[in-house]
């Protein structure tokens, strides 16, 4: 008789603490999908402009993070996103209103004329003081681009590495990466845009430039072409990560930030990033890692 | 009616001048020029220091620690200094001037020759005072810096940015140097040109002993003025990725989300330009009591 | 005596003002002609014409003999041999007294510079400024001044000289020692062509005097016919006007 109570209190005990441990998941996923629907009500207080979700970016932007410089298409990386984001949180795509932001001026204290800004923009802790951002909608890493015919193609040891000139634009984790983790010996140049950047790389006037992995990509096989339309430069190697992200960018102290991030999550936990990250990026990951 | 003065009343004018301008007479004038100082100060430093947002101009324009911070530099954390950016600025200012007088004056030679031989040189100069006042020197920077390198034509395609920097500097500058030049000719006075003429100096000779000389020491203030921007104008270099002040400022700006640095920059630059705006008005002044002592 | 300068009815038009029309003139050699007229009469252009700083629109000028029309004239050569003295002196202010006097001599004529100091010196002694020689001008009264013009037009030793109205200009305690320098050079024998207001040193040192009436040649003759006795009416009452 004891040993049958014994059992069947196993049994209980068990099954309750299986179906707590059942229904927190569903509760968790619950709450998640009820904070989400809570958003989906209580979004448009949060708007920058009422009823419309306004999203910043740079001009021009390029593949394979938007596709012909119109973010208004649902192309690219980074324009799928906010797309999918919109819809969890029960925004019509045709409410999505996409602005300029330069990218220098996007990460400065002050008031932001968007709900947030979506441009490859890594998470630093010195910009986190003036800006808020998102969890992580794609973790970075760094990779160097040169053309072909610069030794740096094949000779890239850590202490060769010291020794090219590189530029990059001003403000970006790219040129941080340069003077902190490869520190060269002669002085990285500072452009103001990255265009002014990859004409110097592609007049010779630098050896190599330094950028995501994807960007990097692209700018190698479509963007710096010769006459002939040929691709002239190579994407050397990609650096090892070093723990950073790219994070949706929102004036500091923004109260759109907890629903956003609830979207992400949704959309990591449900595996859409995960599809939008192979579909649009998924070439990008073979490439090379070489160390600093 | 006669013409005659003596129309006037009998009794004699009042010649008093009204009170309030003779509170600004003598001592009394002293006394006004002290109070209207104190009050126009106090206003400023009023706005400064209690307007709404005062406090937050100061952290982020004029904040002392970070302003050191970007005078020295951090090179740990890529951060440039300002201080040694602005010797780029300097030697840039320097070199591009030394060309500029030159090539200015040989421009603004050509265009005042006479003979036929010179014409399409005369043409060409015109043509180029007119191009290369009209294009915004941001433009010329772009185009030398990004553009010559491209063309792959030798060693024009090999300098390093400072060069071309120096280069687009001196081609703008030229031109409106030139014209400086030609406007100080054309101010020396004709008879200077028909005494010299009448003597059998040939137009060079003229030219080179007579109306030059004289030209020059009229134009010695706009030439300042011209150089004064010059060196202004050497912060436009960081286009080209050259680590100038201004970059430097820039470039701790973005890291460090505090403007302190531009203000850095700026009271160096300041530095350097207030002496020869002080010594231009000197010049001026001490040649306007030249020309005023006989009259 | 030989013609020095010859005018054969030339003829002045700037734009469609005709300054100077149809002027026959001829300067002998040791002669000193004066020129006068009212303001605006042409005397100005005339000399002007006369050592081609102006081009003539008809009608011809001849130094000794050779046609200044001619398309192998050098200018700068034909203004070596003649000198001109302004009105407003136009010394040049950037260069001493002595440098005024050198630089024609020295740069037009390539002549060596210690040759012509020693020269330049001596004419500064003549006119008594010799310890004003590396003085610049604007040190100098206006009556010193022209003098220093005048002297340096004759450090180029110029067949003639062409004077402008050199007084008019002048306080008038300082005309009298240029117009006794102009005396001076007349009595020893310098060929010069004078545009004057100065009736009387006209009349002193004059061999003859011509009177212009807008760009006419009315009348010329020696001084005395002219002063005492004038031929036609423009001339009487200009001569009126100015007494």
């Amino acid at each position: 008789m004891r040993s049958v109570r014994l059992v069947l209190a196993g049994v209980l005990g068990s099954s309750v603490l299986i179906g707590t441990l059942l229904t927190s998941g569903v509760a968790q996923g619950a709450s998640t999908a009820s904070a989400l629907k809570a958003c989906t009500t209580s979004i448009a207080a949060h708007e920058y402009a009422k009823g419309k979700l306004t999203v910043a970016t740079d001009t021009p932007v390029y593949t394979p993070w938007f596709v012909n410089n119109k973010p208004s298409n649902a192309q690219g990386y980074e324009s799928a996103v906010v797309y999918a984001i919109a819809k969890v949180l029960g925004v019509k795509s045709s409410n999505v209103k996409w602005v300029v932001e330069p990218f220098n001026s996007s990460y400065v204290p002050g008031t932001k004329k968007f709900d947030f800004d979506i441009n490859e923009i890594s998470y630093t802790a010195d910009r986190a003081k003036a800006v808020t951002f998102s969890v992580s909608y794609y973790n970075v890493q760094q990779s160097i681009v040169a053309l072909k015919t610069n030794p740096i193609v094949t000779k890239h040891s850590a202490s060769q590495l010291k020794t090219y000139l590189y530029g990059d634009q001003i403000g970006t984790t790219g040129l941080a990466y340069i003077n902190i983790n490869i520190k060269p010996t002669k002085t990285a140049r500072v452009y103001s845009t990255l265009d002014e950047a990859v004409a110097a790389l592609q007049s010779k006037q630098i050896d190599a430039i330094v950028i995501d992995t994807p960007s990097g990509q692209y700018m190698a096989s479509a963007q710096i072409l010769d006459k002939n339309k040929k691709a002239i430069a190579t994407q050397v190697g990609q650096f090892p990560s070093v723990g950073e992200h790219y994070g949706l960018l929102f004036q500091k102290g923004s109260s759109l930030v907890g629903c956003i991030n609830t979207a992400i999550s949704t959309l990591t936990s449900n595996g859409t990033l995960a599809q939008l990250q192979k579909k649009w990026l998924g070439i990008y990951t073979s490439v090379p890692v070489i160390k600093p | 009616m006669a013409l005659t003065t003596d129309n006037r009343s009998p009794t004699p004018p009042l010649l008093f001048a009204k009170r309030r301008r003779r509170l600004l007479v003598g001592r009394r004038g002293i006394a006004a020029s002290v109070l209207s100082s104190a009050i126009i100060l106090g206003a400023i430093v009023a706005v400064f220091w209690l307007a709404p947002g005062g406090a937050t101009v100061r952290y982020f324009f004029f904040n002392p620690h970070q302003m050191w911070v970007a005078f020295v530099g951090n090179p740990a954390k890529g951060l440039s200094s300002v201080g040694v950016g602005l010797i780029t600025n300097v030697w840039m200012c320097l070199v591009s001037e030394v060309l500029v007088l030159f090539f200015g004056l040989l421009i603004a030679w050509v265009r005042l020759s006479q003979s036929p031989v010179l014409y399409p040189f005369r043409v060409l100069s015109a043509m180029y005072t007119d191009v290369f006042r009209g294009i915004p020197i941001l433009l010329v920077i772009f185009m030398v810096g990004f553009g010559l390198p491209e063309l792959n034509i030798g060693f024009l395609s090999t300098q390093s940015p400072a060069v071309y920097g120096c280069a687009a500097l001196t081609i703008t500058y030229s031109a409106y140097v030139a014209e400086v030049f030609r406007a100080g000719v054309y101010s020396v006075p004709h008879g200077q040109l028909l005494a010299a003429r009448s003597l059998g100096l040939t137009h060079t000779s003229t030219m080179r002993r007579v109306i030059l000389p004289q030209a020059i020491r009229t134009v010695i203030p706009p030439l300042l003025n011209d150089f004064i921007s010059l060196q202004k104008d050497t912060a436009l270099v960081s286009l080209l990725g050259v680590i100038e002040a201004t970059r430097a400022a820039q470039i701790y700006a973005s890291s460090e989300f505090n403007f302190s640095g531009y203000v850095v920059a700026s009271i160096l630059f300041l530095l350097l330009t207030i002496p020869m705006t002080r010594f231009t008005d000197h010049l001026i002044a001490r040649d306007r009591s030249k020309r005023l002592a006989g009259v | 005596m030989e013609v020095v300068l010859e005018l054969d009815d030339v003829v002045k038009r700037f734009g469609d003002n005709e300054v100077l029309r149809g002027v026959s003139l001829q300067l002998h050699r040791h002669e000193v002609v004066c020129l006068i007229g009212a303001s605006g009469s042409g005397k100005s252009t005339l000399l002007r014409c006369a050592n081609m700083l102006e081009t003539i629109d008809a009608g011809s000028i001849s130094l000794f003999g050779q046609s200044l029309e001619d398309d192998r004239i050098d200018p700068d050569l034909v203004r070596q041999h003649i000198g001109m003295v302004f009105q407003s002196f136009n010394l040049f202010p950037h260069l001493s007294v002595l440098e005024n006097i050198l630089i024609g001599p020295v740069h037009a004529l390539k002549r060596r510079h210690s040759d012509v100091r020693e020269e330049a010196m001596e004419l500064l002694g003549r006119i008594g400024l010799q310890e004003r020689a590396n003085d610049y001008p604007d040190r100098l009264s206006g009556g010193q001044q022209q003098r220093v013009a005048i002297v340096r037009s004759l450090a180029m030793q110029p067949a003639l000289l062409l004077l402008d109205e050199v007084t008019s200009a002048l306080d008038p305690t300082l005309v009298g020692e240029v117009l006794d320098l102009l005396s001076d050079l007349a009595h020893s024998g310098t060929t010069m062509l004078i545009a004057t207001h100065e009736m009387n040193f006209a009349r002193d040192v004059a061999n003859q005097v011509a009177y212009l009436d807008n760009g006419v040649l009315v009348e010329k003759g020696t001084p005395d016919e002219i002063f005492t006795n004038p031929r036609h009416e423009s001339t009487r009452s200009f001569l009126e006007r100015v007494r």
